[in-house]
């Protein structure tokens, strides 16, 4: 039961952003509970909608004075619990603050409200020729500004990087209302990068109101490939093959069976042979010039590494197809089991096939489903564990598989997460990856941003 | 030897600890310090750092001292602690795209072990290229290469950081794709030693294009303008847009104003962006260099500023690049005119980065101050317009008075809570971040 604001502060909070911008109704509330993580459920004390920089100020002074915790969340597709609030909090939700305030064609670059949707930023950027390069799989829901604060990633980022490479500038919003404009690409930076570290703090350290990005030009060509493995191992070796002979695709993601077996079964069925025990997407972009060698290259590397079959799309729609499994595994996880465990540790490149190896071992000694599909280029893994919440005995398992998954990850030179961030979700592993003197430096930034620790309470730090 | 020098050599193994006159070469923007040391290892640096801390000696940090008169003059200097003799590649797994490399390697070595397996870092700071990893990560300093492949900032994916007080912080990692908890890694990032010595270094690397291809068009300065502006909209990937005009003196019968594209793609690709580029200029390309001669050009790019007593970067963005031009000359009647070459531009085009270097500055009575009031003036005009001017090099009492940088603002209380973290008793290159 969510404890209501006093009325007091509501009253304000209305004053400023306008009497149907400020939720309260206990009911209503129910849909801010979770993010898309839907493991972690707690309904916030209100949610308030502001329009704009000023208006996110005075509700901040506001809640600053009142001494009420700030979330602040976008489009809630987050995979990490960060953007949920308890019921003593409020979410300051940036879909009203949707506007694209200036695209400059010849600088390249747009600046926006946080609340603008990814993929609608590359939709408007389109009749001049660019794009926003960032993708991840929730591009057509997601804001820019929860890229900004999960520091986003996307299939893609293996040519052309997440999100801290296209982010130029920033307007902020601390806790007690101060507004601090960091970066920006028409000048150099004056000290510490502030810009740089607030991009993937998760809302910790405020609200970004403002964002200035970097877009490019629209790669005018694209050749996209699926190679099937009877190994899964042998996908990922094909991968470092594929790296090690200098070629750099856009994207390099691996299918394994289990995920393949769940799409096919689905609604989302995209014609994968479901015997295959990994299916690789390869996709080379830029001028058409030059772009059919290396897709060759890459294709010889499968057949190497003793791939059963390589297809090439030969139509736009044909690439669709290719890529039609790997975007909607997750959706298709939906149908064969109740919940779905999703990780996100990172390792080095060349690590891959043990690291997968260790993965299966961990699923059987525990007796688990674990699918994977994720961006091999990245080394950037998503094993998913399939299991039923209501079976006690079967989370306990899952949750130790999963510190399993992570130590094994760490020992392998890697991370906890490479992309969905820490949140609530993973705080319980950063002493994994880090040091009790790293943890409280990152503590001691968490609190020059936000000394009154009013923002996003209790996530990512342990 | 002096008292401090005595101290750190009795905790230091023999042969790491440099004073009188051998310490002079090691000044800092005309500061000289009381001792120099050269720790040979990480545990070394924090033992010196945790010592310096206790004592309350200031401390710059170094590599080959390249940047020693760059940026902000620090306000006293006891020790300049050199990490030069930390120069191994400590990892290096070609397959991963990633190495890890000692702070104090240079980055002409780095190129070489890379160059090994067809890797390479496309980092092209300003000056020679024997300069150390470490500095260029402190500097966050790059050139015509960061448009399009980034700057360190994009490049480095962890670090060993050694505090003020001797702690040894592993910010990031290693992999490409990391969000365990807050960056602070960007903060190590071009702070100018002035929060810890950078012991080690990860980045990530790139595959060495096949082709490297540099097409040249000349003209004179306001036709190079519109030109660049125009080849900086093509569709295709330009490694660099360089604007290059020389200086008033060393005009005649030597360099001529050019505007510089290169490309680094396979030799098909390579090609096309080629004919994209000269379709656009609607003219024919002065001269086309390749492979070698391609890599050269820019090497003379990164040398420019050899030499110079001067060195002003203007920035605004690509789309305003005539104003920054214009705000540029306003700078000319700063340069001596009968000495040196004169006043040299060169423009990353694409970041809209302008660096003005002079070989010499006019002298006479109340030179510094006229040269004060004409940069401030200047620097006031680009601000106004959501720019910046940045002094990266010039004479110690000039740079002291006008400050490397603009103001940092509002933000400027953030960044000294941040320092104080990193850095408790203030030794660390006290006074460099001018603002703080």
């Amino acid at each position: 039961m969510s404890s209501p604001l006093s009325s007091e502060v509501t009253a304000d909070l209305r004053a400023i952003v306008g009497e149907r911008w400020v939720i309260t109704d206990p009911v209503r509330l129910l849909a801010y509970e979770s993010d898309a993580l839907t493991s972690y459920r707690r309904a916030p004390g209100a949610v308030v909608f502001p329009v704009d920089t000023d208006e996110v100020s005075q509700v901040m002074v506001r809640l600053a004075q009142a001494g009420v915790p700030v979330v602040p969340r976008g489009a809630g597709t987050g995979l990490s619990g960060g953007a949920i609030a308890g019921p003593g909090a409020v979410i300051v939700a940036t879909p009203r603050m949707n506007r694209i305030v200036h695209l400059d064609r010849e600088s390249r670059l747009a600046l926006l409200q946080p609340g603008v949707i990814n993929a609608d930023l590359t939709e408007a950027a389109r009749p001049h020729g660019l794009f926003y390069a960032p993708d991840p799989s929730s591009q057509s829901a997601c804001t820019i500004g929860g890229n900004v604060a999960e520091n986003s990633g996307g299939p893609h980022c293996l040519k052309y990087g997440v999100t801290s490479r296209y982010v130029t500038g920033l307007t902020v919003v601390r806790y007690d209302g101060e507004v601090l404009r960091l970066g920006g690409l028409g000048r150099d930076a004056v000290g510490y990068d502030l810009m740089g570290v607030f991009v993937g703090s998760e809302g910790c350290f405020g609200i970004a109101t403002e964002i200035e990005v970097q877009l490019l030009p629209i790669p005018p060509a694209t050749r996209t490939l699926l190679a099937m493995f009877d190994r899964l191992e042998d996908a990922g070796e094909a991968v470092s093959a594929i790296v090690a002979r200098g070629l750099l695709p856009a994207a390099l993601e691996i299918i394994d069976r289990e995920t393949i077996q769940a799409v096919e079964a689905s609604i989302f069925a995209a014609g994968y042979p479901v015997d295959v025990e990994a299916a690789l997407v390869i996709e080379f972009d830029g001028i058409e010039a030059g772009l059919d060698s290396e897709a060759e290259e890459a294709e010889g590397c499968c057949w190497e590494r003793g791939a059963r079959d390589v297809r090439r799309a030969r139509s736009e729609k044909e690439r669709l197809g290719l890529w039609q499994g790997r975007k909607n595994a997750f959706g298709a996880f939906g149908r064969v089991a109740p919940d779905l465990f999703v990780q996100d540790a990172t390792v080095p490149r060349t690590r891959l096939p043990e690291v997968l190896r260790s993965i299966r071992e961990i699923g059987h000694r525990y007796g688990l489903r674990v699918a994977n599909v994720f961006h091999a280029g990245d080394g950037n893994l998503h094993p998913n564990i399939l299991f039923d919440r209501s079976d006690e005995e079967e989370l306990a398992r899952v949750e130790q598989a999963s510190r399993e998954i992570m130590a094994v990850c760490v020992e392998a030179g890697g991370t906890i997460t490479g992309e969905h961030g820490v949140g609530l979700d993973k705080r319980a592993y950063m002493r994994l990856v880090h040091s009790p003197d790293v943890l409280e430096v990152m503590r001691a930034t968490k609190k020059a941003f936000d000394p009154w620790g009013g923002m996003n309470p209790g996530k990512v730090l342990p | 030897m002096n008292a401090l020098a005595a101290v750190l050599s009795e905790r230091l193994p023999e042969g790491q600890v440099v004073e009188g006159f051998r310490a002079e070469q090691w000044a800092v923007c005309d500061r000289v310090p009381q001792a120099v040391v050269f720790p040979e290892s990480e545990a070394e640096v924090a033992e010196v750092l945790r010592l310096a801390s206790q004592e309350g000696w200031t401390v710059v940090p170094a590599g080959k001292g390249t940047w020693l008169h760059g940026g902000h003059p620090p306000g006293a200097v006891d020790i300049v602690l050199s990490i030069v003799r930390m120069d191994r590649i400590t990892l290096y797994e070609p397959g991963d795209l990633t190495v890890t490399a000692e702070g104090g390697i240079g980055l002409d070595l780095l190129a070489r072990r890379c160059d090994d397996h067809r890797q390479w870092l496309p980092l092209d700071p300003p000056g020679p290229r024997k300069g150390t990893l470490a500095a260029t990560v402190s500097t966050a300093s790059s050139g015509p290469l960061a448009y399009h492949h980034g700057s360190p900032k994009d490049h480095v994916l962890g670090v060993s950081l050694v505090t003020g007080d001797g702690r040894v912080l592993e910010l990031g990692g290693r992999v490409v794709k990391n969000v365990a908890g807050f960056d602070v890694l960007k903060l190590a990032i071009g702070s100018w030693g002035t929060l810890g010595v950078l012991t080690s270094i990860t980045t990530r690397l790139h595959p060495q294009p096949p082709a490297d291809r540099t097409v040249l068009f000349r003209g004179e300065a306001a036709e190079l303008v519109a030109l660049a502006r125009a080849i900086a909209t093509v569709p295709a990937p330009l490694a660099a847009l360089e604007m290059l005009l020389p200086g008033e003196r060393e005009r005649s019968g030597g360099p001529v104003p050019l505007l510089a594209v290169r490309i680094l793609e396979a030799s098909e690709a390579t090609d096309e962006i080629c004919r994209i580029v000269t379709d656009t200029a609607g003219a024919a390309a002065f001269r086309q260099l390749d492979g070698r001669a391609s890599a050269d050009l820019f090497g003379n790019v990164e040398a420019l500023e050899s030499g110079a007593e001067l060195v002003v970067r203007l920035r605004l963005l690509p789309s305003q690049l005539e104003t920054v031009c214009q705000h540029a000359d306003e700078l000319r009647e700063l340069a001596d005119p009968d000495e040196g070459w004169g006043t040299r531009l060169g423009a990353h085009v694409q970041s809209g980065a302008l660096r003005v270097i002079m070989s010499r500055m006019a002298r006479g009575e109340g030179w510094i101050d006229r040269a004060a009031e004409v940069i401030e003036r200047v620097r006031r005009g680009l601000e106004a317009e959501g720019g910046s001017l940045t002094l990266s090099r010039g004479p110690s009492e000039l740079v002291s008075a006008v400050g490397a940088w603009g103001d940092a603002g509002s933000a400027a209380p953030l960044m000294s809570a941040l320092k104080r973290e990193f850095d408790p008793a203030g030794i660390l290159s006290p006074g460099r971040l001018c603002f703080l």
